[in-house]
Protein backbone atom coordinates (compact mmCIF):
# COMPACT_ATOMS: atom_id res chain seq x y z
CA UNK A 1 0.00 0.00 0.00
CA UNK A 2 0.89 3.47 -0.79
CA UNK A 3 0.35 6.20 1.07
CA UNK A 4 1.03 9.15 -1.30
CA UNK A 5 4.38 11.00 -2.55
CA UNK A 6 5.06 13.26 0.70
CA UNK A 7 8.10 12.61 2.97
CA UNK A 8 8.67 14.78 5.47
CA UNK A 9 10.66 15.07 9.20
CA UNK A 10 7.64 15.48 11.07
CA UNK A 11 4.68 15.05 11.61
CA UNK A 12 2.05 17.97 10.61
CA UNK A 13 -1.65 18.23 9.81
CA UNK A 14 0.01 19.31 6.58
CA UNK A 15 1.76 16.03 5.64
CA UNK A 16 -1.12 13.86 7.36
CA UNK A 17 -3.43 15.25 4.54
CA UNK A 18 -0.83 14.59 2.11
CA UNK A 19 -0.68 10.98 3.22
CA UNK A 20 -4.38 10.76 1.46
CA UNK A 21 -3.92 8.89 -2.08
CA UNK A 22 -6.54 8.25 -4.66
CA UNK A 23 -8.03 4.62 -5.35
CA UNK A 24 -6.55 2.83 -8.25
CA UNK A 25 -8.60 3.10 -11.52
CA UNK A 26 -9.13 -0.52 -11.33
CA UNK A 27 -11.11 -0.48 -7.99
CA UNK A 28 -12.89 2.50 -9.51
CA UNK A 29 -14.32 0.93 -12.28
CA UNK A 30 -14.96 -2.82 -10.67
CA UNK A 31 -17.12 -0.77 -7.93
CA UNK A 32 -18.59 1.22 -10.16
CA UNK A 33 -19.62 -2.15 -12.79
CA UNK A 34 -20.81 -3.51 -9.32
CA UNK A 35 -22.94 -0.77 -7.95
CA UNK A 36 -24.45 -0.42 -11.83
CA UNK A 37 -25.59 -4.05 -11.52
CA UNK A 38 -27.58 -3.44 -8.89
CA UNK A 39 -29.74 -1.21 -10.77
CA UNK A 40 -32.77 -1.51 -11.06
CA UNK A 41 -33.07 -2.93 -7.01
CA UNK A 42 -36.34 -4.46 -7.69
CA UNK A 43 -35.72 -6.87 -5.27
CA UNK A 44 -34.81 -4.42 -2.63
CA UNK A 45 -37.52 -2.97 0.02
CA UNK A 46 -37.47 0.63 -0.65
CA UNK A 47 -38.27 3.72 1.13
CA UNK A 48 -38.55 6.22 -1.83
CA UNK A 49 -41.55 8.27 -2.01
CA UNK A 50 -41.69 9.14 1.91
CA UNK A 51 -40.45 12.51 1.05
CA UNK A 52 -41.79 12.37 -2.67
CA UNK A 53 -45.13 11.54 -1.50
CA UNK A 54 -45.32 14.99 0.06
CA UNK A 55 -46.01 16.09 -3.21
CA UNK A 56 -49.08 14.71 -3.03
CA UNK A 57 -50.01 13.79 0.51
CA UNK A 58 -48.41 16.09 2.18
CA UNK A 59 -49.09 19.27 0.73
CA UNK A 60 -52.74 18.11 1.15
CA UNK A 61 -51.54 17.56 4.40
CA UNK A 62 -50.48 21.06 4.86
CA UNK A 63 -53.69 22.60 2.98
CA UNK A 64 -55.32 21.13 6.10
CA UNK A 65 -53.32 23.12 8.12
CA UNK A 66 -52.92 26.20 6.32
CA UNK A 67 -56.19 26.21 4.49
CA UNK A 68 -58.87 24.30 5.65
CA UNK A 69 -61.49 23.61 2.84
CA UNK A 70 -64.21 25.91 3.25
CA UNK A 71 -67.68 24.57 4.31
CA UNK A 72 -69.76 27.37 3.29
CA UNK A 73 -73.23 26.50 3.68
CA UNK A 74 -73.19 23.32 4.58
CA UNK A 75 -75.57 21.95 7.13
CA UNK A 76 -74.10 18.52 7.51
CA UNK A 77 -71.69 18.19 10.91
CA UNK A 78 -69.24 16.33 8.76
CA UNK A 79 -68.95 17.25 5.27
CA UNK A 80 -66.10 15.58 2.69
CA UNK A 81 -65.06 19.17 0.70
CA UNK A 82 -61.77 18.75 0.01
CA UNK A 83 -60.93 18.15 -4.36
CA UNK A 84 -57.71 19.12 -5.65
CA UNK A 85 -58.40 21.33 -9.12
CA UNK A 86 -55.81 23.73 -9.12
CA UNK A 87 -52.77 23.74 -7.86
CA UNK A 88 -51.11 27.08 -6.36
CA UNK A 89 -47.46 27.87 -5.34
CA UNK A 90 -46.74 29.86 -2.33
CA UNK A 91 -42.59 31.01 -1.56
CA UNK A 92 -41.66 29.92 1.77
CA UNK A 93 -40.05 32.95 3.63
CA UNK A 94 -37.20 30.51 5.44
CA UNK A 95 -36.51 33.50 8.32
CA UNK A 96 -40.10 31.98 9.47
CA UNK A 97 -39.16 28.71 9.61
CA UNK A 98 -35.96 30.30 12.02
CA UNK A 99 -37.89 32.44 14.02
CA UNK A 100 -40.47 29.62 15.14
CA UNK A 101 -37.32 27.04 15.67
CA UNK A 102 -35.84 29.91 18.00
CA UNK A 103 -38.89 30.11 19.85
CA UNK A 104 -38.49 26.55 20.58
CA UNK A 105 -42.14 26.26 18.21
CA UNK A 106 -41.54 23.88 15.45
CA UNK A 107 -44.28 23.86 13.57
CA UNK A 108 -43.92 20.19 12.35
CA UNK A 109 -43.54 18.66 16.14
CA UNK A 110 -46.89 21.13 17.27
CA UNK A 111 -49.23 20.10 14.66
CA UNK A 112 -47.95 16.40 14.54
CA UNK A 113 -48.59 16.62 18.18
CA UNK A 114 -52.48 16.44 17.49
CA UNK A 115 -51.92 13.62 14.44
CA UNK A 116 -53.29 9.97 14.81
CA UNK A 117 -52.39 7.79 11.98
CA UNK A 118 -55.39 5.86 11.19
CA UNK A 119 -53.73 3.54 8.49
CA UNK A 120 -50.04 3.45 8.23
CA UNK A 121 -48.93 2.52 4.57
CA UNK A 122 -45.66 1.06 5.40
CA UNK A 123 -42.73 1.20 3.09
CA UNK A 124 -43.06 1.55 -0.50
CA UNK A 125 -42.97 -2.23 -2.30
CA UNK A 126 -41.09 -2.33 -5.79
CA UNK A 127 -43.43 -3.85 -8.25
CA UNK A 128 -42.68 -5.65 -11.30
CA UNK A 129 -44.58 -3.91 -14.35
CA UNK A 130 -46.90 -0.84 -14.61
CA UNK A 131 -49.70 -3.56 -14.46
CA UNK A 132 -48.82 -4.65 -11.26
CA UNK A 133 -48.47 -1.01 -9.81
CA UNK A 134 -51.97 -0.16 -11.40
CA UNK A 135 -53.25 -3.19 -10.06
CA UNK A 136 -51.90 -2.25 -6.59
CA UNK A 137 -52.97 1.16 -6.59
CA UNK A 138 -56.12 0.35 -7.86
CA UNK A 139 -56.26 2.77 -11.21
CA UNK A 140 -55.25 3.11 -14.42
CA UNK A 141 -51.85 4.41 -14.53
CA UNK A 142 -51.56 7.17 -17.03
CA UNK A 143 -47.91 7.53 -18.28
CA UNK A 144 -46.25 9.99 -20.25
CA UNK A 145 -47.07 9.61 -24.37
CA UNK A 146 -43.64 11.67 -25.06
CA UNK A 147 -40.11 10.75 -23.44
CA UNK A 148 -37.00 11.96 -24.33
CA UNK A 149 -35.39 9.36 -26.57
CA UNK A 150 -33.54 6.46 -24.96
CA UNK A 151 -35.43 6.46 -21.72
CA UNK A 152 -36.22 3.28 -20.13
CA UNK A 153 -38.51 2.59 -16.80
CA UNK A 154 -35.73 1.77 -14.69
CA UNK A 155 -38.21 1.26 -11.18
CA UNK A 156 -41.92 1.36 -10.09
CA UNK A 157 -43.14 1.26 -6.83
CA UNK A 158 -46.14 1.60 -4.77
CA UNK A 159 -46.77 3.17 -1.40
CA UNK A 160 -50.43 2.27 0.13
CA UNK A 161 -53.06 4.12 1.77
CA UNK A 162 -52.90 6.55 4.57
CA UNK A 163 -55.04 7.65 6.68
CA UNK A 164 -54.85 10.17 9.16
CA UNK A 165 -56.79 12.34 11.65
CA UNK A 166 -55.63 15.74 12.75
CA UNK A 167 -56.95 17.45 15.66
CA UNK A 168 -56.81 21.38 15.53
CA UNK A 169 -55.30 23.30 19.29
CA UNK A 170 -55.78 26.83 18.50
CA UNK A 171 -53.39 27.50 21.51
CA UNK A 172 -50.65 25.97 19.61
CA UNK A 173 -51.73 27.93 16.53
CA UNK A 174 -51.46 31.34 18.78
CA UNK A 175 -48.10 30.18 19.77
CA UNK A 176 -47.04 30.13 16.69
CA UNK A 177 -48.66 33.55 14.97
CA UNK A 178 -47.12 35.34 18.38
CA UNK A 179 -43.75 34.12 17.52
CA UNK A 180 -44.14 35.25 14.12
CA UNK A 181 -45.48 38.67 15.49
CA UNK A 182 -49.01 37.91 13.25
CA UNK A 183 -50.78 40.57 15.72
CA UNK A 184 -53.47 41.24 13.45
CA UNK A 185 -55.42 38.26 13.09
CA UNK A 186 -57.37 36.12 15.69
CA UNK A 187 -57.57 32.72 15.35
CA UNK A 188 -60.53 31.65 14.52
CA UNK A 189 -63.61 30.38 17.24
CA UNK A 190 -64.48 26.82 17.15
CA UNK A 191 -61.00 25.96 15.78
CA UNK A 192 -59.82 24.04 18.79
CA UNK A 193 -60.90 20.40 18.88
CA UNK A 194 -61.95 20.55 15.81
CA UNK A 195 -61.23 17.00 13.48
CA UNK A 196 -60.14 16.90 10.40
CA UNK A 197 -60.09 13.03 8.43
CA UNK A 198 -57.23 13.00 5.58
CA UNK A 199 -57.05 9.73 3.40
CA UNK A 200 -54.58 9.65 0.93
CA UNK A 201 -54.92 6.86 -1.79
CA UNK A 202 -51.62 4.46 -2.69
CA UNK A 203 -49.10 6.38 -4.56
CA UNK A 204 -47.47 5.19 -7.42
CA UNK A 205 -43.95 6.37 -8.61
CA UNK A 206 -42.82 5.25 -12.09
CA UNK A 207 -38.76 6.34 -12.38
CA UNK A 208 -37.11 7.12 -15.83
CA UNK A 209 -33.76 7.23 -16.95
CA UNK A 210 -32.89 9.24 -20.00
CA UNK A 211 -29.21 8.89 -20.34
CA UNK A 212 -26.62 11.35 -19.39
CA UNK A 213 -27.09 11.43 -15.93
CA UNK A 214 -30.72 12.32 -16.90
CA UNK A 215 -33.16 11.08 -14.73
CA UNK A 216 -37.42 11.83 -13.97
CA UNK A 217 -39.83 10.25 -11.45
CA UNK A 218 -43.51 10.45 -11.65
CA UNK A 219 -45.98 10.48 -8.81
CA UNK A 220 -49.58 9.95 -9.13
CA UNK A 221 -52.80 9.32 -6.84
CA UNK A 222 -55.59 9.48 -6.58
CA UNK A 223 -57.44 12.72 -5.80
CA UNK A 224 -56.57 12.56 -1.29
CA UNK A 225 -59.89 13.21 0.49
CA UNK A 226 -60.57 15.26 3.73
CA UNK A 227 -63.20 15.01 5.86
CA UNK A 228 -64.36 17.90 8.26
CA UNK A 229 -66.55 19.78 10.59
CA UNK A 230 -68.59 22.37 8.87
CA UNK A 231 -68.12 25.25 11.39
CA UNK A 232 -64.89 27.29 10.38
CA UNK A 233 -63.76 30.39 9.00
CA UNK A 234 -61.74 29.08 6.05
CA UNK A 235 -60.80 31.72 4.26
CA UNK A 236 -59.66 33.22 7.83
CA UNK A 237 -57.36 29.72 8.91
CA UNK A 238 -56.30 29.64 5.03
CA UNK A 239 -55.47 33.72 5.47
CA UNK A 240 -53.58 32.65 8.89
CA UNK A 241 -51.46 30.16 6.50
CA UNK A 242 -50.71 32.24 4.53
CA UNK A 243 -49.37 34.34 6.69
CA UNK A 244 -47.40 32.23 8.43
CA UNK A 245 -45.32 30.72 5.20
CA UNK A 246 -44.78 34.41 4.81
CA UNK A 247 -46.74 36.17 2.54
CA UNK A 248 -46.90 39.92 3.65
CA UNK A 249 -50.61 40.94 4.81
CA UNK A 250 -52.30 42.76 1.95
CA UNK A 251 -51.37 39.68 -0.53
CA UNK A 252 -52.51 37.12 2.07
CA UNK A 253 -55.96 38.82 2.46
CA UNK A 254 -56.43 39.06 -1.12
CA UNK A 255 -55.10 35.60 -1.94
CA UNK A 256 -56.88 33.81 1.08
CA UNK A 257 -60.22 35.82 -0.09
CA UNK A 258 -60.18 34.92 -3.93
CA UNK A 259 -59.19 31.56 -3.63
CA UNK A 260 -61.39 28.38 -3.84
CA UNK A 261 -60.07 26.56 -0.86
CA UNK A 262 -62.73 23.69 -1.91
CA UNK A 263 -60.11 23.08 -4.69
CA UNK A 264 -57.02 24.33 -4.47
CA UNK A 265 -53.65 22.64 -3.47
CA UNK A 266 -50.98 24.73 -2.09
CA UNK A 267 -47.55 24.10 -2.89
CA UNK A 268 -44.74 25.97 -0.38
CA UNK A 269 -42.25 26.65 -2.33
CA UNK A 270 -39.17 25.81 -1.08
CA UNK A 271 -36.60 28.61 -0.30
CA UNK A 272 -34.09 26.75 -2.25
CA UNK A 273 -35.81 27.18 -5.23
CA UNK A 274 -34.35 29.13 -8.02
CA UNK A 275 -37.56 30.31 -9.82
CA UNK A 276 -41.19 28.86 -10.18
CA UNK A 277 -44.31 29.54 -11.72
CA UNK A 278 -47.67 28.77 -12.75
CA UNK A 279 -48.13 26.40 -15.89
CA UNK A 280 -50.49 24.82 -17.96
CA UNK A 281 -50.01 21.05 -18.30
CA UNK A 282 -52.57 19.92 -21.18
CA UNK A 283 -55.70 22.45 -19.70
CA UNK A 284 -54.39 21.50 -16.33
CA UNK A 285 -53.24 24.28 -13.94
CA UNK A 286 -50.01 23.32 -12.23
CA UNK A 287 -46.99 25.00 -10.52
CA UNK A 288 -43.19 24.51 -12.03
CA UNK A 289 -40.24 24.86 -9.35
CA UNK A 290 -36.72 25.12 -10.28
CA UNK A 291 -34.28 24.48 -7.58
CA UNK A 292 -31.04 23.39 -7.46
CA UNK A 293 -30.02 21.70 -4.06
CA UNK A 294 -26.40 21.59 -2.71
CA UNK A 295 -24.34 18.52 -4.34
CA UNK A 296 -27.46 17.98 -6.61
CA UNK A 297 -28.50 18.54 -10.55
CA UNK A 298 -30.90 21.42 -11.07
CA UNK A 299 -34.01 19.81 -11.05
CA UNK A 300 -37.15 20.47 -11.97
CA UNK A 301 -40.86 19.83 -9.95
CA UNK A 302 -43.69 20.32 -11.85
CA UNK A 303 -47.10 19.29 -9.63
CA UNK A 304 -50.85 19.48 -11.04
CA UNK A 305 -53.65 17.48 -10.89
CA UNK A 306 -57.00 16.47 -12.94
CA UNK A 307 -60.19 16.05 -11.35
CA UNK A 308 -59.42 12.56 -10.47
CA UNK A 309 -55.67 12.35 -9.46
CA UNK A 310 -52.76 14.47 -8.56
CA UNK A 311 -49.49 14.52 -10.13
CA UNK A 312 -45.81 15.31 -9.59
CA UNK A 313 -43.11 14.88 -11.63
CA UNK A 314 -39.58 15.62 -10.39
CA UNK A 315 -36.98 15.80 -12.87
CA UNK A 316 -33.49 16.40 -14.09
CA UNK A 317 -33.20 17.35 -17.26
CA UNK A 318 -34.31 20.40 -19.09
CA UNK A 319 -37.29 22.28 -17.71
CA UNK A 320 -39.05 21.86 -21.09
CA UNK A 321 -38.72 18.48 -21.54
CA UNK A 322 -39.99 17.70 -17.89
CA UNK A 323 -42.92 19.94 -18.65
CA UNK A 324 -43.38 18.17 -22.42
CA UNK A 325 -43.41 15.27 -20.12
CA UNK A 326 -45.99 16.09 -17.79
CA UNK A 327 -48.16 17.39 -20.72
CA UNK A 328 -48.22 14.47 -22.46
CA UNK A 329 -49.55 12.13 -19.24
CA UNK A 330 -52.60 10.23 -20.29
CA UNK B 1 -47.30 10.31 7.70
CA UNK B 2 -47.86 12.59 10.35
CA UNK B 3 -47.20 16.26 9.84
CA UNK B 4 -44.24 16.03 11.85
CA UNK B 5 -42.48 15.03 9.27
CA UNK B 6 -43.63 17.90 6.41
CA UNK B 7 -43.21 20.48 8.45
CA UNK B 8 -40.83 22.20 8.74
CA UNK B 9 -37.75 19.56 8.95
CA UNK B 10 -39.02 18.02 5.57
CA UNK B 11 -40.33 21.14 4.62
CA UNK B 12 -37.02 22.54 2.86
CA UNK B 13 -36.55 19.21 1.30
CA UNK B 14 -40.05 18.55 0.67
CA UNK B 15 -39.76 18.05 -2.68
CA UNK B 16 -38.16 15.00 -3.81
CA UNK B 17 -34.04 15.39 -5.34
CA UNK B 18 -32.22 12.60 -5.01
CA UNK B 19 -28.12 12.92 -5.32
CA UNK B 20 -26.61 12.72 -8.87
CA UNK B 21 -24.72 9.20 -7.89
CA UNK B 22 -22.24 9.59 -10.59
CA UNK B 23 -21.45 12.69 -9.37
CA UNK B 24 -21.68 11.33 -5.42
CA UNK B 25 -19.44 8.12 -6.66
CA UNK B 26 -16.65 10.07 -7.98
CA UNK B 27 -16.22 12.65 -5.53
CA UNK B 28 -16.90 10.23 -2.39
CA UNK B 29 -14.97 7.51 -3.12
CA UNK B 30 -11.63 8.65 -2.58
CA UNK B 31 -12.56 9.71 1.08
CA UNK B 32 -14.30 6.81 1.43
CA UNK B 33 -11.16 4.59 1.25
CA UNK B 34 -8.88 6.81 2.50
CA UNK B 35 -11.04 6.62 5.53
CA UNK B 36 -10.18 2.70 6.00
CA UNK B 37 -7.11 3.48 4.64
CA UNK B 38 -5.92 4.93 7.90
CA UNK B 39 -8.76 3.54 9.58
CA UNK B 40 -7.55 -0.38 9.13
CA UNK B 41 -4.09 0.36 7.12
CA UNK B 42 -5.10 -2.36 4.68
CA UNK B 43 -5.18 -1.29 1.41
CA UNK B 44 -7.51 -4.78 0.19
CA UNK B 45 -9.48 -4.51 3.24
CA UNK B 46 -9.63 -0.93 2.92
CA UNK B 47 -11.07 -1.51 -0.83
CA UNK B 48 -13.70 -4.30 0.31
CA UNK B 49 -14.96 -1.81 3.13
CA UNK B 50 -15.36 1.16 0.79
CA UNK B 51 -16.71 -1.00 -1.72
CA UNK B 52 -19.64 -2.59 1.24
CA UNK B 53 -20.07 0.84 2.14
CA UNK B 54 -20.87 2.25 -1.58
CA UNK B 55 -23.18 -1.08 -1.76
CA UNK B 56 -25.26 -0.17 1.59
CA UNK B 57 -25.43 3.67 0.66
CA UNK B 58 -26.94 2.79 -3.02
CA UNK B 59 -29.54 0.12 -1.22
CA UNK B 60 -30.37 2.40 1.22
CA UNK B 61 -30.19 5.62 -1.18
CA UNK B 62 -33.82 6.16 -0.50
CA UNK B 63 -33.15 6.86 2.62
CA UNK B 64 -31.34 9.12 2.55
CA UNK B 65 -32.67 12.30 4.16
CA UNK B 66 -30.88 15.79 3.06
CA UNK B 67 -32.58 17.91 6.02
CA UNK B 68 -30.93 15.57 8.27
CA UNK B 69 -27.26 15.25 7.31
CA UNK B 70 -25.48 16.17 4.47
CA UNK B 71 -24.65 13.42 1.58
CA UNK B 72 -20.69 13.12 2.65
CA UNK B 73 -21.68 12.46 6.34
CA UNK B 74 -23.95 10.40 5.45
CA UNK B 75 -21.81 8.39 3.73
CA UNK B 76 -19.00 8.31 6.58
CA UNK B 77 -21.42 7.19 8.92
CA UNK B 78 -21.73 4.14 6.75
CA UNK B 79 -18.45 3.76 6.30
CA UNK B 80 -17.73 4.25 10.18
CA UNK B 81 -20.17 1.26 11.00
CA UNK B 82 -18.57 -0.60 8.44
CA UNK B 83 -15.48 -0.55 9.80
CA UNK B 84 -16.80 -0.87 13.70
CA UNK B 85 -18.52 -4.03 12.65
CA UNK B 86 -15.86 -5.27 10.36
CA UNK B 87 -12.91 -5.01 13.24
CA UNK B 88 -15.88 -6.70 16.11
CA UNK B 89 -15.85 -9.64 13.65
CA UNK B 90 -11.86 -9.49 13.04
CA UNK B 91 -11.18 -9.33 16.85
CA UNK B 92 -7.93 -7.44 14.95
CA UNK B 93 -6.71 -4.15 14.51
CA UNK B 94 -4.27 -4.79 10.94
CA UNK B 95 -1.75 -2.14 11.09
CA UNK B 96 -0.25 -0.08 8.50
CA UNK B 97 3.20 -2.07 8.71
CA UNK B 98 1.80 -5.13 6.57
CA UNK B 99 0.58 -3.00 4.20
CA UNK B 100 3.48 -0.54 3.84
CA UNK B 101 5.63 -3.77 2.88
CA UNK B 102 3.87 -4.54 -0.23
CA UNK B 103 5.97 -2.07 -2.92
CA UNK B 104 3.58 -0.69 -5.10
CA UNK B 105 4.77 -1.09 -8.98
CA UNK B 106 4.36 2.37 -9.87
CA UNK B 107 6.79 3.92 -7.66
CA UNK B 108 10.64 4.08 -8.25
CA UNK B 109 12.88 2.29 -5.76
CA UNK B 110 14.26 5.12 -4.05
CA UNK B 111 10.82 6.71 -3.59
CA UNK B 112 9.68 3.30 -2.40
CA UNK B 113 11.54 4.06 0.32
CA UNK B 114 10.95 6.95 1.32
CA UNK B 115 7.40 5.99 1.28
CA UNK B 116 7.84 2.72 3.22
CA UNK B 117 9.36 4.58 5.54
CA UNK B 118 6.86 7.31 6.59
CA UNK B 119 4.38 4.30 5.94
CA UNK B 120 5.96 2.08 8.93
CA UNK B 121 6.58 4.85 10.68
CA UNK B 122 3.09 5.89 10.43
CA UNK B 123 1.58 2.83 10.38
CA UNK B 124 3.36 2.25 13.99
CA UNK B 125 2.22 5.75 15.53
CA UNK B 126 -1.36 5.11 14.15
CA UNK B 127 -1.69 1.61 15.61
CA UNK B 128 -0.51 3.29 19.13
CA UNK B 129 -3.18 5.39 19.07
CA UNK B 130 -6.28 4.72 21.12
CA UNK B 131 -9.34 3.62 19.10
CA UNK B 132 -11.25 6.93 18.90
CA UNK B 133 -8.11 8.45 18.53
CA UNK B 134 -7.34 6.91 15.42
CA UNK B 135 -11.15 6.53 14.09
CA UNK B 136 -10.91 10.59 14.42
CA UNK B 137 -7.41 11.06 12.29
CA UNK B 138 -8.81 8.56 9.80
CA UNK B 139 -11.88 10.66 9.65
CA UNK B 140 -10.03 14.08 9.36
CA UNK B 141 -7.10 13.33 7.60
CA UNK B 142 -8.21 10.12 5.65
CA UNK B 143 -11.91 11.28 4.86
CA UNK B 144 -10.82 14.69 5.61
CA UNK B 145 -14.13 15.80 7.18
CA UNK B 146 -14.55 19.03 9.19
CA UNK B 147 -14.94 18.97 12.88
CA UNK B 148 -18.21 19.25 12.82
CA UNK B 149 -18.88 16.88 10.26
CA UNK B 150 -17.23 14.08 12.42
CA UNK B 151 -19.22 15.41 15.62
CA UNK B 152 -22.54 14.97 13.35
CA UNK B 153 -21.10 11.77 12.18
CA UNK B 154 -20.16 9.99 16.14
CA UNK B 155 -22.21 12.28 18.36
CA UNK B 156 -19.45 13.91 20.02
CA UNK B 157 -19.38 17.68 20.57
CA UNK B 158 -17.62 19.55 17.93
CA UNK B 159 -14.91 20.83 20.45
CA UNK B 160 -14.35 17.25 21.98
CA UNK B 161 -13.96 16.06 18.35
CA UNK B 162 -11.34 18.88 18.15
CA UNK B 163 -9.77 18.09 21.64
CA UNK B 164 -9.67 14.58 20.59
CA UNK B 165 -7.73 15.48 17.33
CA UNK B 166 -5.52 17.69 19.21
CA UNK B 167 -4.23 15.18 21.65
CA UNK B 168 -3.71 12.61 18.94
CA UNK B 169 -1.77 14.97 16.80
CA UNK B 170 0.34 15.92 19.37
CA UNK B 171 0.57 11.94 20.54
CA UNK B 172 1.64 11.53 16.84
CA UNK B 173 3.94 14.12 16.51
CA UNK B 174 5.61 13.65 20.02
CA UNK B 175 6.33 10.00 18.85
CA UNK B 176 7.51 10.50 15.68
Amino acid sequence: MTFGDTSTDEVSEAWLLALRSEPSPLFKARLRERLHAQEPAADTPMDWPRRALFVVAALTVGAVVIAVPGVRASVAQFVSLFRVVNVVGVPLDPSRLDRLRAEHLDIGTLVGEHVQVLQDPGDPVPVASLADAGAAARMTLATPQWLPSNTQVMETAVMGERAMRITADSHRLQQVMDALGINDLSVPAGLDGLVVDVRVPPVVMIRYDHGNRRRTRLFQARTPQLTLPARVDVPALGEIGLRILGLPPLEAKQFAQAIDWHTTLIVPVPPNATSFRQVDVSGHRGVLIQHQPRDQSPTTTIVWSTPERVFALVSIQQASEALAMASSVR
Amino acid sequence: MALVQVLPRRLAGWIATEPDWDEVYAAELPRVLNFFRYRLGHDTEAEDLTARTFEKAWRARHRYRRDLAGLSTWLLTIARHVAIDHLRTQQRHETLNAAAAVPSPEHTPEHLVIQQSDAQRLAGLLATLEPRQRELIAMKYGAGMTNRAIAQATGLSESNVGTILHRAVEVLRGRW
